[in-house]
């Protein structure tokens, strides 16, 4: 990392989750709800940092069929540690973006 | 039975304003608690908040959440993780409750502060929920370590330490204070929600569990972690106070507000959490740097979240991204060597390995803080203990209230930052302090550092002894070397071998 003082330009969105099956899930989900991009998974243990360029979404339904069992969007706050990016929670989806490309 | 769908209610049933007919909209907002700062009720009623809540669902979920962390906890008691574990990483876990566990009560009555007088309707739900959960991280980070008070008196600091003149205490309550307790509504919003919490708060409740689940403490991690999903969530009150204060030509103020918390959290992070991060933790179970860890949440995380709401870097992020190679290495080893002062056991890490370690991820650490680490060896390798221990106070800044530091070495660059203000004379670590103090001299020019309070005769007798007992440190309780200096020993096993 030479320069940190620009280290902040660049656009990966995504939630970062404690672990647990919502996470293995949501990786899922959000491969199928962004066909067009490509999902990043860093692992760090205690934490999953999942992420994809300027705006990611993942939606209940997907969730649903990743998990097998019904979801409740609300649900993922259970394991949602942190994310990167501005966010929007409606019954149906979650969706993590910037307003601005840098 | 039918349910009407959350989001054809949701908006209509948290807008709770109302014409005001018993008292003017000033009594029923004053400007002290709310902090419209002019911006019209009609502009606050726009405030949407990105992460919408309701009380049925929050119920649910936190029941949830506190089930996981306590069943953890419940099946890991048999196996007695504590009294096996490498004593850096009890003390990590000692200092953490100390700083934290009460202050998240400061948190709860700052939230409070939101769901009573914030002007946005949408802002006093979510902290309605905010109060709630802060209530929750002051119960369970008092209920865990209480478990541990039969094995030392220092766990019960996690009660103690912020109702003592502890050093630290001071220092970490100079901070809260002036972010959480004696700010109207607007500013906690933007100050501890967006400036603290979705920022810094990563750092010690999911790095830090990075480090915890690595050292195999699965308590720790999981309790912490918990912790933070409720913070990820009342984190986003923020966003919107400071969207609103931007679109109405409050950019400036919005700006100043930001910047002074995140001055303020990095330099009480970078004694508490940069000293954890890499010298407490086990060398094998350290994930990652200090430096890394804050690049990854702060640098590049952080700073981007800054800039997609409209605010700039702050001014002084050069100084700060610099900083990460420095600052927490004077802190630490100030803490180490005044280590009577503190209710953990400081950890040196600074064993022959270690410092390896430390010269990959600092290039130049061996030449400047190593050269400090070889006289300490020496002195405890030849059997004079007596010259590492402190004998007097060290200087500490009229803003953080902790040590003034400087990299030691051929290069030694140690600078007071002063300041007179209405005739006395004040002392700053950085001209980030100083510039923090310039701000608003009213807030803070009455505060007295422990070093003022030495100075003007309010801890007697005026010497080493008398302060430790200002600060309430019994025996027992002051800290000492967590490894009983087996770091310094194996320099001498080296030698001998050699």
């Amino acid at each position: 990392m030479t320069n940190l003082k620009d280290a902040y330009k660049q656009n990966k969105v995504g939630p970062i989750f404690n672990g647990g099956e919502v996470a293995q899930a949501a990786i899922e989900a959000a491969e199928w709800d962004n066909p067009d991009k490509e999902i990043i998974v860093v692992d760090k243990g205690a934490y999953v940092r999942i992420s994809a360029e300027q705006e990611m979404i993942i939606t209940r339904a997907s969730m649903e069929e990743a998990l097998g069992r019904e979801f409740l969007m609300s649900e993922i706050e259970i394991h949602l540690g942190s994310m990167a990016g501005q966010i929007e929670v409606t019954p149906e989806q979650i969706r993590f973006f910037f307003e601005k490309t840098l | 039975m039918y349910q009407i769908p959350r989001a054809e209610w949701y908006d209509l049933t948290r807008a709770t304003n109302w014409t005001y007919s018993y008292v003017t909209e000033e009594e029923m907002f004053p400007e002290e608690m709310s902090g419209a700062r002019g911006i019209p009720m009609e502009e606050w009623e726009t405030y949407d908040e990105p992460y919408k809540v309701t009380y049925p669902e929050y119920v649910a979920i936190q029941r949830e959440k506190d089930a996981g962390a306590y069943s953890v906890k419940a099946a890991l008691e048999r196996d007695a993780y504590v009294d096996r574990a490498d004593p850096g990483w009890i003390s990590t876990m000692i200092a953490h409750y100390g700083a934290i566990a009460v202050n998240e009560y400061a948190a709860s009555l700052a939230e409070g502060r939101m769901a009573r007088f914030a002007k946005a309707p949408g802002n006093r739900n979510m902290a309605t929920f905010g109060t709630l959960d802060e209530n929750r991280h002051g119960q369970i980070q008092l209920f865990f370590p209480h478990a541990n008070i039969k094995r030392s008196r220092q766990w019960d600091w996690a009660h103690k330490a912020m109702q003592t003149n502890d050093w630290a205490s001071i220092a970490a309550r100079a901070f809260f204070d002036d972010i959480m307790l004696c700010r109207d509504a607007v500013a906690v919003s933007i100050m501890l929600t967006f400036g603290f919490e979705t920022g810094f708060t990563n750092m010690q409740f999911l790095g830090l569990a990075a480090d915890a689940s690595e050292a195999g403490d699965h308590t720790f991690a999981s309790l912490i972690s918990s912790v933070q999903t409720d913070e990820a969530r009342h984190a986003q009150q923020g966003g919107p106070s400071l969207k609103i204060l931007i679109a109405n030509g409050h950019k400036d103020e919005a700006q100043k507000l930001v910047d002074i918390s995140i001055w303020r959290a990095w330099k009480l992070f970078s004694v508490l959490t940069g000293p954890i991060m890499d010298y407490y933790t086990p060398l094998e179970h350290r994930s990652q740097s200090f430096k890394e860890f804050m690049v990854e949440w702060i640098i590049i995380q952080f700073e981007r979240q800054l800039a997609d709401l409209g605010l700039d870097a702050p001014w002084f992020w050069e100084d700060l991204t610099n900083d990460l190679d420095v600052t927490h290495h004077g802190m630490h080893l100030g803490v180490w060597y005044w280590r009577p002062t503190v209710w953990w056991n400081p950890a040196a890490g600074a064993g022959p390995e270690e410092r390896e370690w430390l010269e990959e991820k600092y290039p130049g650490w061996n030449k400047t803080w190593g050269k400090c680490w070889d006289v300490i060896t020496d002195n405890l390798n030849n059997g004079r203990e007596d010259l590492t221990l402190p004998e007097t106070l060290p200087y500490v800044c009229n803003m953080c209230q902790l040590p003034i530091v400087g990299t030691p070495g051929n290069e030694w660059n140690v600078q007071d930052y002063p300041l007179e203000f209405e005739g006395r004379l004040y002392h700053f670590g950085s001209k980030a302090d100083r510039w923090c103090f310039e701000q608003d001299p009213e807030r803070y020019k009455e505060h007295q550092s422990l070093i003022d309070r030495f100075l003007s005769g309010q801890i007697q007798p005026a010497d080493l002894p008398g302060a430790l007992a200002y600060m309430g440190l019994g025996p027992g309780e002051m800290g000492k070397d967590a490894h009983d200096y087996a770091w310094a020993a194996a320099f001498k096993k080296q030698a001998e071998v050699a």
